[in-house]
């Protein structure tokens, strides 16, 4: 009995997961077809790639555009990780009175959709750029600035924080470390997990970013890799295969950001259910 | 549960590091450590990147173009085909303009939507080029909200040069904003033999309307089960091109109107439709690639689309000399019932901004005016131009062995001057969008008057 409801679960499970693994075969699969061949919705691995890449490296710039991508991704994780949980630790762990006041607007500052936003910050770095053009329309910092900080990740690091052991930051005091330093010291080390859950998250949001870098961007080198995969499939009889390939590639660097914190990933994520 | 352990955890670790802290401080020197690395790498990449931003800030054209060399800088979509022709237009231009540099940017024609009206919705055109091609369903809309943004041309292209039915969205309030450019002139692609297999030839479809056509679809179906065309549920190309054969739209002639309830012409097409869709000779898709897909694999008879299709039937080459194109067929009870139509489509359009001269006469000397370049073009992409002078050129004769030596250059440069003008209006999208359900609920059964008074009311609250 034991052994049948087993082979079921298996067997359930086994469908599931091919259910929500096959898209990203199936993709790879279209990055090794022709166009045609994707199209009439062909399963098998073809004899494309290496076609399929020379084109795709004749087209775009490829690799220019992965670094512009990953300059971006790297920089807001960083800067993201870092002001998210200041102010995480700082919300939960210090006490005054209007505290619960401003977590509140700014959980609701979650519920305004970017796109309302999008026309006064283009105008606000439209008219930065007159005078400082090193951080306005078209330049790096105005890709990123706005979105390292998020609701969101000052939420999840206060979550956590609420599990963080406080008796430990009394040590820590008594030990003579001052406030920065029991940020630093304590605190930081302790969350190990968090960061990389947190790190993943804002990683990826981050080299998946489409339509703020699509406004603020001008200029076809500072490209990032969503962009120029939009550009591809916006041709009247697209090729697929390469599109395909281009989206395989650029999946890589998250799959690997992804696997290498996998396991610190899934202890955060349970960690912070509270 | 969850909780306790990973408390207990949280707190051997960070005991451990209290007390690594108390014996030697070693922890807080590699945490010291690990900081400055990453803050140290943030700073260098940041630097690196503001280095480069100096070094191209002079390339993006308008706001920085020095005197000598002038630049236009133009943004359009598609690789193959809008990039293509400009890079053809800039070779001719730059022979006998060497001072003038064209910048050429793709973008997504999404994308190029999205950042016009962000950039000129914040009343900045910082970053916008000199020159965008916008789709002609899309043109009014960006013509009447933003007047002022774009560059009148009617003192440098003659009108009456084009095909008469582009001029309608290209130009507003009696002037010319927009060089028109591609024809999305519409044509019937049929499979030859399919339809010999059915008893027929291509020419028994020269001049037949959308009744004749699912009869010969039944046909087809009986013998080869080959359906007859693909529809996308939420894809209305069909309708649109059927009441364009017929000189009617959306919109009334001032294009804000909705004409949906009392539209002749629209509720003929519906009706096509619903017996087109309920003669079982319908292959259902839902995108893009399902729609090129089923010809390429052979599973329909017929396509009827624009011409810019012919691309995507010739990637599959194995078809070659089975395919014929034939004129587009009428629309059944139609007052102005013809054999030609429009599927998308799009002219060029000069912004507003410093440089605008110098991007006008790029514009006037190459596709408004250049005949040998039309030849280029429809050599080397495909393009069926607009410019009427275009078609008396010679690679607008030349026959296509694909299509069994079909001039089909030809026959879609006559069918493209016979295309009926019609003011598509600030909102095709936006309407079809309610259309396309309402269209649902009437295949379901909703009585067709019904339907279409209830699209026409739920556009006039949205658009107005």
């Amino acid at each position: 009995m034991a052994k049948l409801k087993r082979t079921f679960t298996y067997g359930f499970l086994s469908v599931v997961s091919l259910a929500s693994i096959f898209p990203f075969l199936w993709m790879i699969v279209s990055a090794t077809n022709k166009s045609v061949d994707v199209t009439k919705g062909k399963l098998l691995p073809g004899g494309y790639l290496v076609e399929n890449f020379r084109k795709l490296v004749d087209s775009i710039d490829l690799w220019h555009a992965m670094w512009n991508s990953a300059k971006i991704s790297i920089i807001t994780t960083v800067l993201a990780l870092l002001v998210g949980s200041l102010a995480g630790y700082g919300f939960e762990i210090y006490r005054t009175k209007a505290k619960d006041a401003v977590f509140t607007i700014l959980l609701m500052s979650m519920m305004i959709p970017f796109a309302a936003l999008m026309v006064p910050l283009y105008q606000m770095f439209a008219t930065i750029s007159r005078n400082f053009s090193v951080i306005g329309v078209n330049t790096l910092p105005a890709v990123i600035l706005p979105t390292f900080t998020t609701a969101f990740l000052i939420f999840f690091f206060r979550q956590s924080a609420k599990m963080f052991p406080k008796d430990l930051l009394e040590a820590g005091r008594i030990d003579g470390l001052s406030e920065i330093g029991l940020f630093f010291r304590v605190f930081m080390p302790t969350m190990k997990t968090t960061y990389s859950a947190a790190g993943i998250i804002t990683f990826m949001s981050s080299w998946n970013s489409y339509l703020w870098p699509l406004i603020v961007l001008q200029s076809p080198e500072k490209k990032t890799i969503p962009l120029l995969i939009s550009n591809l499939g916006s041709s009247y009889s697209p090729d697929y295969g390469i599109i395909m390939l281009a989206v395989v590639i650029s999946t890589i660097p998250t799959a690997l950001v992804f696997f290498f914190m996998q396991k610190h990933f899934v202890a955060g994520m349970t960690g912070s259910v509270k | 549960m969850i909780d306790f352990v990973s408390r207990q955890t949280l707190t051997s670790r960070s005991t451990a590091i209290v007390h690594k802290y108390r014996n030697k401080k070693r922890g807080w020197t590699r945490m010291k450590k690990v900081l400055a690395i990453l803050l140290a790498s943030s700073l260098v990449l940041a630097a690196c990147s503001s280095k480069s931003d100096n070094g191209t800030e002079g390339s993006n054209g308008n706001d920085t173009a020095s005197k000598e060399t002038k630049e236009v800088t133009v943004w359009a979509w598609d690789p193959n085909f809008n990039i293509a022709a400009l890079n053809l237009a800039k070779e001719a231009y730059a022979a006998k303009n060497p001072d003038v540099k064209i910048n050429i940017e793709e973008n997504a024609q999404a994308d190029i939507v999205q950042k016009l009206n962000t950039g000129l919705n914040s009343g900045t055109t910082k970053g916008l080029p000199n020159i965008v091609l916008i789709e002609d369903y899309r043109a009014q809309s960006f013509l009447q909200a933003y007047p002022d943004a774009f560059y009148d041309l009617s003192s440098i292209i003659k009108a009456s040069d084009f095909a008469d039915y582009k001029i309608g969205p290209t130009s507003f309030d009696g002037k010319q904003y927009g060089v028109p450019f591609d024809s999305g002139v519409t044509g019937l692609y049929v499979r030859t033999d399919y339809l010999e297999q059915a008893g027929y030839k291509a020419a028994d479809l020269q001049n037949i309307d959308w009744n004749k056509l699912i009869d010969i679809g039944k046909a087809i179906k009986e013998k080869t089960g080959k359906d007859l065309l693909t529809q996308d549920p939420n894809d209305l190309g069909l309708i649109r091109m059927m009441i364009q054969s017929a000189g009617s739209w959306y919109t009334k002639e001032d294009g804000t109107t909705p004409n949906l309830a009392n539209n002749a012409e629209l509720k003929a097409a519906a009706e096509t439709y619903k017996t087109l869709m309920e003669a079982n000779i319908v292959k259902v898709t839902s995108d893009w690639s399902q729609f090129v897909g089923a010809f390429n694999s052979g599973d329909v008879a017929a396509v009827p689309t624009g011409n810019w299709i012919t691309a995507s039937v010739k990637a599959e080459a194995t078809q070659s000399g089975k395919w014929a194109i034939v004129p587009f067929p009428s629309l059944p009870g139609a007052a102005k019932a013809t054999h030609a139509s429009n599927l998308g489509g799009s002219s060029w359009y000069v912004l507003n901004t410093d440089g605008k001269e110098a991007a006008a006469d790029f514009l006037k000397q190459t596709f408004a005016s250049d005949v040998d370049l039309y030849q280029k073009l429809n050599k080397q992409i495909g393009a069926i131009g607009t410019l009427k002078a275009a078609a008396t050129g010679d690679a607008y004769q030349a026959a296509d062995d694909y299509f069994n030596g079909q001039k089909i250059a030809t026959d879609f440069a006559a069918w493209t001057e016979q295309i009926p003008r019609v003011n598509y209006g600030m909102h095709t999208y936006a309407i079809e969008d309610l259309l396309a359900v309402e269209m649902q609920n009437y295949l379901g059964g909703k009585a067709l008057d019904k339907a279409l008074a209830d699209a026409e009311s739920q556009a006039e609250t949205q658009i107005k």
